[in-house]
């Protein structure tokens, strides 16, 4: 059974590395004074994706369900948040990486083209989607219906199968 | 650690003692026995006298009745060892083992042993519990002097008591409560026992009253306690024990929902200020039919991608607590409530549709972020090129306020509502009764 001071103590992490995120994703283009500043910002905030994927999975195999050998029920209710995260990661690091390659002489430059914007909006747009299902995720995990046998769990399971 | 009252546990009694009950009490044979003795002789005989040779001799035991059977008193006295051994036996035992009338006397006395073995702590313990014995032996004499009874049950309460209290000096305090309290069972108001028990020199037992104080072992003393503080104690952190299994991880989950709501409404609001003060700001900075655009650039140039930073954030939160609302994750129930023109399907769609619209407006804001004089060499902004680019962007602006004001207004008509709260957690309130079924059935 999960612990409730655990349980905190993962939920205020997850919150505070989403939280680095948004705030990454809000004032990078602010933060441009030297190009190793936002290079530094971008590393963090994609170690921080990173370990917002592990830590979800980590919870994940927390779960009774998982336990119990039902991964498949698992991955189907929260099949939305992996696959998101997946893109929204592939996303980040792919403007990361052309951004920096723009900005890396001069940091200061216009260095926008359709294609770098349409990037951009994707990978924002992501972002936000991410952030709603990763904190919906992240709360719902807090159920302790998904950490011990029930009856819903059974149903939840019939469902699967069918 | 703990209270001995007794000086020898086991073994017969030593020169002029008698066992006089069975919590292994001993005392001096006094005149008065003796005497007795004698009549007894002179009334009943030889054959008597043999009988009673034999109870004293063989089973250690002095009655100054002789109608109670022989087997009782030995049982008594092994019931005295168990208790001692095992003082968990000691809740079982009968509340006839506690009379009171000698209670009260003994109870000081008992507030006297901590003082004594205060005083006399360096003492070998087996010279202590000797001494302890004595002073008890000699008490209960007066005892029985004053009150013309036999102080055999009395000595008996003597060693119960302590007993108890031996009990309640245990580390684990939750069983406090429930021994603390005083029991009307424990009390009794009349005599009680069976007629064979009642006979005639059989020891009286008394009205007993409960005693205030509980002697508690603390750094290796027993100290006076009163017995309502520490029940009160006790009861204090059986609440605080109790309390915590009621915040569960569906409580922290539950309260972390409702505190980011707050922050989405906060964001709503503000965002939609900052909109509506943002398009006022950059139409008067643009004058009359947007005649004046270069001075718009010039002054807003500083401002321009700060806003479009704060706009990102606040449009970030906004969106994510407007979807928190409709539930945007259950797909079905978010168009089919969008469709029925739900006003939070609405603002969360148009908060979408103005974030979408914003972020598109990002490579013009680092053109007004980078504006220098079309003068200066190298500048971004020609001749002539400030109206094309300047003028969708204004509009785009505008439509973006415009989204978010009424976004916030559709909000505003229903604030409490939140589809995620009573989907997500609401809907476990019905399947927790067949949880805790089956919890139940576990355990």
């Amino acid at each position: 059974m999960l612990q409730t001071g655990n349980y905190s103590l993962v939920l205020s992490l997850q919150f505070l590395l989403l939280s680095y995120d948004l705030f990454v994703n809000s004032f990078s283009e602010l933060l441009r004074m030297a190009p190793v500043i936002q290079l530094v910002l971008f590393i963090i905030q994609d170690i921080a994706i990173l370990f917002n994927i592990i830590i979800i999975f980590l919870m994940f195999f927390n779960t009774f369900v998982f336990q119990a050998g039902l991964v498949n029920l698992l991955f189907h209710k929260f099949k939305g948040t992996i696959v998101l995260t997946a893109i929204y990661f592939a996303l980040s690091i792919s403007l990361h990486v052309w951004v920096m390659n723009l900005r890396w002489k001069n940091s200061n430059s216009f260095v926008w083209t359709d294609g770098l914007q349409t990037l951009f909006v994707f990978q924002r747009l992501a972002a936000v989607l991410y952030c709603y299902f990763y904190k919906r995720t992240a709360v719902r995990l807090g159920d302790p219906r998904f950490y011990q046998d029930s009856l819903w769990l059974r149903k939840e399971f019939m469902q699967v199968r069918r | 650690m703990r209270l001995r009252l007794r000086a020898r546990p086991t073994g017969r009694p030593g020169r002029g003692a008698q066992r006089l009950g069975p919590g292994g009490c001993w005392a001096t044979v006094d005149s008065m026995g003796k005497k007795q003795m004698l009549s007894r002789l002179a009334l009943g005989g030889f054959r008597r006298w043999i009988s009673e040779w034999v109870k004293r001799h063989i089973c250690g035991t002095f009655e100054f009745g002789n109608d109670i059977p022989l087997s009782r008193p030995k049982k008594k006295k092994l019931k005295g060892k168990n208790t001692l051994a095992s003082p968990s036996e000691d809740l079982a035992e009968p509340a006839v083992d506690r009379p009171s009338e000698g209670s009260e006397p003994l109870t000081e006395e008992l507030k006297e042993a901590p003082v004594q073995r205060r005083q006399k702590k360096k003492r070998p313990s087996l010279e202590l519990e000797t001494s302890f014995t004595q002073k008890k032996t000699s008490s209960s004499s007066i005892l029985r002097n004053e009150n013309g009874i036999d102080g055999g049950p009395t000595e008996e309460a003597v060693v119960l008591k302590p007993r108890r209290k031996k009990k309640k000096t245990q580390p684990t305090e939750l069983q406090y409560a429930n021994e603390l309290g005083v029991e009307d069972e424990d009390i009794l108001t009349d005599e009680q026992g069976s007629p064979e028990q009642q006979s005639v020199f059989t020891a009286p037992t008394g009205v007993s009253q409960p005693v205030g104080k509980v002697f508690v072992e603390k750094n290796r003393r027993f100290q006076a306690t009163d017995r309502a503080e520490l029940i009160k104690t006790t009861e204090n952190i059986d609440v605080s024990v109790d309390i915590k299994p009621f915040w569960t991880t569906r409580d922290v989950a539950l309260s972390v929902h409702r505190a980011f709501r707050m922050i989405g409404l906060f964001s709503h609001g503000f965002l939609a200020g900052c909109a509506v003060w943002n398009i006022v700001v950059i139409y008067v900075l643009a004058g009359d039919q947007l005649s004046n655009l270069s001075n718009l650039l010039q002054q807003y140039k500083t401002l321009a991608y700060p806003f479009q930073c704060l706009l990102y954030l606040l449009l970030a939160l906004s969106t994510v607590s407007a979807f928190d609302r409709i539930d945007f994750a259950k797909t079905s129930v978010a168009i089919r409530n969008f469709f029925a023109l739900d006003p939070t399907a609405l603002a969360s769609f148009l908060y979408f549709t103005a974030l979408t619209l914003s972020l598109s407006q990002q490579m013009t804001s680092d053109r007004i972020h980078l504006y220098t004089p079309s003068s200066v060499n190298g500048s971004l902004w020609a001749e002539g090129i400030e109206q094309q680019i300047l003028q969708p962007w204004i509009v785009v602006n505008l439509v973006v306020a415009l989204l978010v004001g009424l976004s916030w207004l559709f909000l505003s008509y229903r604030p409490g509502m939140d589809l995620s709260e009573e989907l997500m957690f609401s809907s476990d309130v019905e399947e927790y009764p067949d949880n805790d079924k089956g919890v139940k059935v576990s355990a």
